[in-house]
């Protein structure tokens, strides 16, 4: 089921029993029923969590969540205003450590008033994965 | 020979690298196992290691994954610090001479379910190659490598001024258990305050690394870390004194189990870091005193210098009767 909204076209949990894959979320190259252009921006990127033999499809998260979330990892980590931080940008490579990780976690969780469950925490290695995460929820507390 | 897309670091002459190597560069000193209740930790200060010859000698070490991961990291200081640490872990390996002669160039690793990366041995490799166990722990100004035989073991790394972005109290009652945030409120001192934090966060990122499971793997609310001193058995904050007495994990997961069979020591390395490790006890042989841990504190640049430490340089604080 798809609909399309604006730019984006947002896409609601499809249920289909597929071999599970690698987690990776620059996409799967090949899908039993369903084609979508993938890794384009504005499109939906598809997450295949570890163990699920699930696909979850939900849309990239806005630019402006993406955002807040560059400015809250460049805050935590005392990255100069000009320091180049986007959706790519992987925690651990700007010099996080575990203990910056969680304290980037508990920042995202105030300033966007979720809640992150600590075995969620493996799966934010990105800023985007971070953003994406963070819509996620907001769209589960919302519903 | 240009290797990182974004920060030219190292260069190197790869013919004549291996007779420069030789030439240039001290040995590896090899190093007798550690016993069973033995852990040997080494660790190298990266503000130490100057020269870009032996940066780019090092490099040569990695793997091709390893120099690609070592790439990605933004800035020189992470790139050399990300460098020393696999440099760190090879060698420090390869000086145990499983089997004779080891390599740091041919060792292999592969990653748990959860992500902590262990050795890879051939099946021609002796047995008691595989009972060898690491864990690595890095700040940007300290690297530290703990290594065992049978026992899993698990380290962590944190500078003692290390500041959180957040009140102390705050991150423990999101992250800690009720026990440790009472335990934490209850000491006056904002600097005692401060440094038991950074004590009970290195402690608690210990175990679930010896675990091999990680935060994720273990949520931190989900298991206490006490402090026993010997006296009266109640856990009471002290300062920087010597022996603050007996470290306890208990699992909230299963309310009966006492996780009694890990064993804690905390110590102040370099004067500026705080150092946790927790290993396995010793089977007990029934009637007798379980084996007490033992540690071996070693500052290396490898193929350079080692030197054994005791003394201030790794004065353990908890953990070792």
């Amino acid at each position: 089921m798809a609909s399309a909204t604006g730019n984006s076209i947002c896409m609601k949990l499809v249920s289909c029993s597929l071999k599970p894959t690698q987690p990776s979320n620059s996409g799967i190259s090949s899908l039993r029923s369903v084609s979508v252009p993938i890794n384009t921006k504005g499109y939906p990127s598809l997450v295949s969590r570890r163990g699920s033999s699930r696909i979850q499809v939900f849309c990239a998260a806005k630019p402006e969540t993406v955002n807040k979330v560059c400015a809250i990892v460049r805050k935590q980590l005392a990255l100069p205003d000009d320091s180049a931080v986007t959706g790519e940008s992987k925690f651990a490579a700007l010099g996080a450590d575990s203990l910056d990780t969680v304290e980037i976690v508990m920042g995202l969780e105030e300033e966007f008033g979720i809640s992150v469950e600590e075995e969620s925490a493996q799966s934010i290695t990105t800023v985007q994965e971070a953003a994406d995460m963070i819509e996620k929820l907001i769209e589960k507390n919302a519903a | 020979m240009i290797l990182f897309r974004r920060v030219v670091i190292f260069t190197m002459n790869s013919v004549c690298f291996q007779r420069n190597f030789a030439a240039a560069l001290s040995p590896l000193v090899p190093v007798k196992l550690p016993s069973r209740m033995e852990a040997h930790l080494w660790y190298v200060v990266p503000d130490e290691v100057k020269s870009s010859f032996l940066l780019s000698n090092y490099l040569d070490i990695l793997s091709p994954c390893e120099k690609e991961n070592v790439s990605r990291m933004r800035g020189e200081q992470l790139q050399k610090a990300a460098l020393l640490a696999r440099v760190l872990v090879r060698t420090t390996i390869a000086r145990y001479q499983i089997n004779g002669q080891v390599n740091p160039r041919s060792l292999k690793f592969k990653k748990n379910i959860h992500g902590k990366p262990e050795l890879e041995w051939d099946d021609d490799q002796c047995q008691c190659a595989s009972r060898l166990q690491f864990n690595i722990s890095h700040t940007s100004s300290l690297i530290l490598c703990g290594v065992t035989v049978d026992s899993p073991i698990g380290v962590d790394l944190e500078e003692k001024q290390r500041k959180l972005k957040n009140n102390i109290l705050a991150f423990a009652r999101r992250y800690f258990t009720p026990h440790e945030v009472k335990f934490l409120s209850s000491i006056s001192d904002p600097v005692v305050q401060h440094q038991h934090f950074v004590k009970l966060w290195t402690l608690k990122e210990s175990y679930v690394k010896a675990l091999g499971r990680g935060f994720s793997g273990l949520p931190f609310r989900m298991f206490t870390i006490q402090f026993r001193t010997t006296e009266n058995g109640d856990s009471c904050p002290s300062g920087e004194t010597n022996n603050e007495g007996e470290i306890i994990v208990k699992s909230l997961e299963d309310v009966n189990s006492f996780s009694s069979n890990w064993q804690f020591a905390l110590l102040e390395l370099a004067g500026s870091h705080y150092a946790a490790i927790c290993m396995e006890k010793d089977e007990a042989v029934e009637g007798e005193v379980p084996t007490p841990m033992k540690l071996t504190v070693r500052k290396t640049i490898p193929y350079v210098r080692d030197e054994l430490i005791s003394g201030p340089d790794a004065a353990v604080i908890s953990g070792l009767t």
